[in-house]
């Protein structure tokens, strides 16, 4: 105990350096998420059928396949199979790729609620707004978005929620987030070695950083509570 | 009763959902009526060709290699080329570790940052995972591995090795309180023990024909130990140095009887020039005595081997 309290301060400050990438890959890939998916929505609801096979096919691949198998994938493909390796050597190169995949791969699930929240919306409203002469644009921004808007919160939820954890597994390319951080102290880091508590400590950054997301989300969804 | 036909029906329904979740939405947007027929076609087109491209992959990554090794004909000329010698390590005192102040340190860190300089570059050093060792190699993101790696078949079939520069042994931790049980190798045929994946303990363990459990890490299979799910660890004596006894998590754990003796080397790319100028390096240091000095303030200057 008095050992662990020594490691303490030692042990805290590397974690925080490591929970700092781990919540740089989450909100990059929130960011680039978001948006992507709802771009993957519309194109996998395209009345143009080519454009919307190919959307389907894009989706059903990612979703199909390990997020880790993909992370090999887009870090180690080019150097090895193209023989450049675009993502040079360092820490930032392994945090890009790992941000593209995680980004591509969000966007995937995300555009799948956000096609669930789109249709959900009953075709009568659809109809009733071009009786009134307005064009498709108008109906989905007027009409069908608000009501969508408040519909994905929970499912989006959901989602964030496992993301703020599936970050853990970039580490599979190195990238040191926080268990990677944490799981050092076992083979010896900053003086200390055979530590076993930094590991399962990292779950505590997790715990306390999900239950923010949760107290965010939830007072988000009670602002939507429109229409009521 | 009613609970049960209730969740069986939301299951059916779940199913129903995503099987014709494609057609219902275009019966909305479109007026055809021909989408549900066409929905099972579209799914069997779209996994051919998936399913073609995984197959592919892993012979076109072999061709590449084979076609990369003339071209690459001077790895020394590369490195020098760009300006730094990335070397590829995990944590593991006394080879390689950070300071206090997060710098890299140990007998290997030394050496290569020497070793860098004398190639007239700056050694910069990335953290991989050990598993993809072969594979970061390959990718360029790393010039060389050096990280107290065990000179096995696969490692040398792998990768171009410098030669062996310090002596390392698998060592055999157990429960302090047991260790006074067994005195040797086979006073252990009926435990079980736990080895690190792809490790040398693991080949120690599987040649004397005791029953084992393979783990990610080394300190994995400590943890078995530490946990009960296995009666014994075999680990690099080195690390054991390191990682058991008093003043860390795994007091009440002690190392015991040495499996093997084996040897330590340095891995660069298959048909490498900088092994054969690592082993000129390696000859030069030990004979002005730098090599020895740096084992020194690592404290594994008894397992230095002689570089010729």
């Amino acid at each position: 105990m008095q050992q662990m309290l020594q490691q303490f301060p030692v042990v805290v400050s590397a974690l925080n350096v490591g929970f700092l990438q781990t919540l740089k890959l989450f909100f990059v890939t929130g960011l680039g998420a978001i948006p992507l998916g709802l771009v993957i929505a519309f194109g996998s609801m395209s009345r143009f059928r080519p454009l919307s096979l190919l959307t389907r096919l894009v989706v059903w691949v990612i979703r199909g396949t390990p997020l880790m198998i993909q992370l090999l994938i887009i870090y180690y493909f080019p150097g090895i199979v193209l023989g450049h390796n675009v993502w040079g050597s360092g820490e930032a190169g392994r945090f890009l790729a790992s941000a593209i995949a995680f980004i591509f791969n969000y966007a995937c699930y995300f555009s799948e609620i956000y096609r669930g929240g789109i249709q959900s919306v009953p075709v009568g409203q659809q109809e009733a707004g071009l009786v009134l002469g307005m064009t498709r644009w108008q109906i989905f921004y007027k009409v069908t978005l608000l009501q969508v808007v408040k519909r994905i919160v929970p499912p989006m939820s959901n989602e964030i929620i496992t993301l703020v954890k599936d970050t853990a597994l970039a580490r599979i390319i190195a990238l040191q987030e926080i268990i990677w951080a944490g799981q050092s102290f076992l083979k010896g880091s900053h003086g200390i070695a055979g530590a076993l508590w930094p590991l399962f400590f990292t779950a505590v950054y997790y715990l306390i950083f999900n239950g923010l997301v949760t107290v965010g989300l939830g007072r988000l969804e009670k602002r939507l509570d429109y229409f009521r | 009763m009613k609970k049960i036909l209730a969740l069986t029906l939301a299951a059916l329904m779940l199913l129903s959902m995503t099987a014709c979740g494609a057609a219902k939405k275009d019966d909305v947007l479109e007026p055809a009526g021909e989408e549900a027929t066409e929905a099972p076609a579209e799914e069997e087109a779209t996994e051919a060709p998936a399913e073609e491209e995984a197959a592919e992959e892993t012979p076109a990554a072999e061709e590449e290699d084979a076609e990369e090794e003339p071209a690459e004909d001077s790895d020394l000329a590369y490195v020098q080329d760009k300006g730094t010698l990335v070397v590829g390590i995990t944590e593991f005192e006394p080879m390689d570790y950070k300071d206090e102040d997060g710098n890299w340190i140990g007998f290997d860190a030394d050496m290569a940052a020497a070793f860098a300089e004398s190639l007239g570059v700056e050694a910069e050093f990335v953290e991989i995972d050990w598993d993809n060792k072969e594979l970061e190699l390959k990718n360029q993101s790393i010039d060389v591995v050096w990280n107290g790696m065990t000179l096995t078949d696969e490692v040398t079939t792998a990768m171009e090795c410098s030669n062996a520069y310090c002596n390392n042994a698998q060592t055999v931790i157990l429960p302090a309180d047991q260790a006074d049980k067994y005195k040797t190798a086979e006073d252990m045929a009926d435990l079980v023990f736990a080895v690190e994946v792809g490790s040398a303990g693991k080949e120690q363990v599987e040649a004397l024909g005791y029953e084992y459990t393979e783990v990610q890490t080394q300190a994995d299979a400590l943890l078995q130990v530490k946990a009960g799910s296995a009666d014994a660890a075999v680990i690099d004596l080195l690390m054991a140095a390191a990682m058991v006894g008093e003043g860390t998590s795994y007091a009440d754990l002690t190392n015991t009887v040495n499996l093997n003796s084996e040897e330590y080397g340095v891995g660069f790319r298959k048909g490498s020039d900088l092994a054969a100028a690592l082993n000129d390096f390696f000859a030069e240091s030990y004979a002005d005595g730098t090599m020895e000095q740096i084992a020194e303030t690592y404290g594994v200057q008894a397992s230095l081997i002689e570089q010729k």
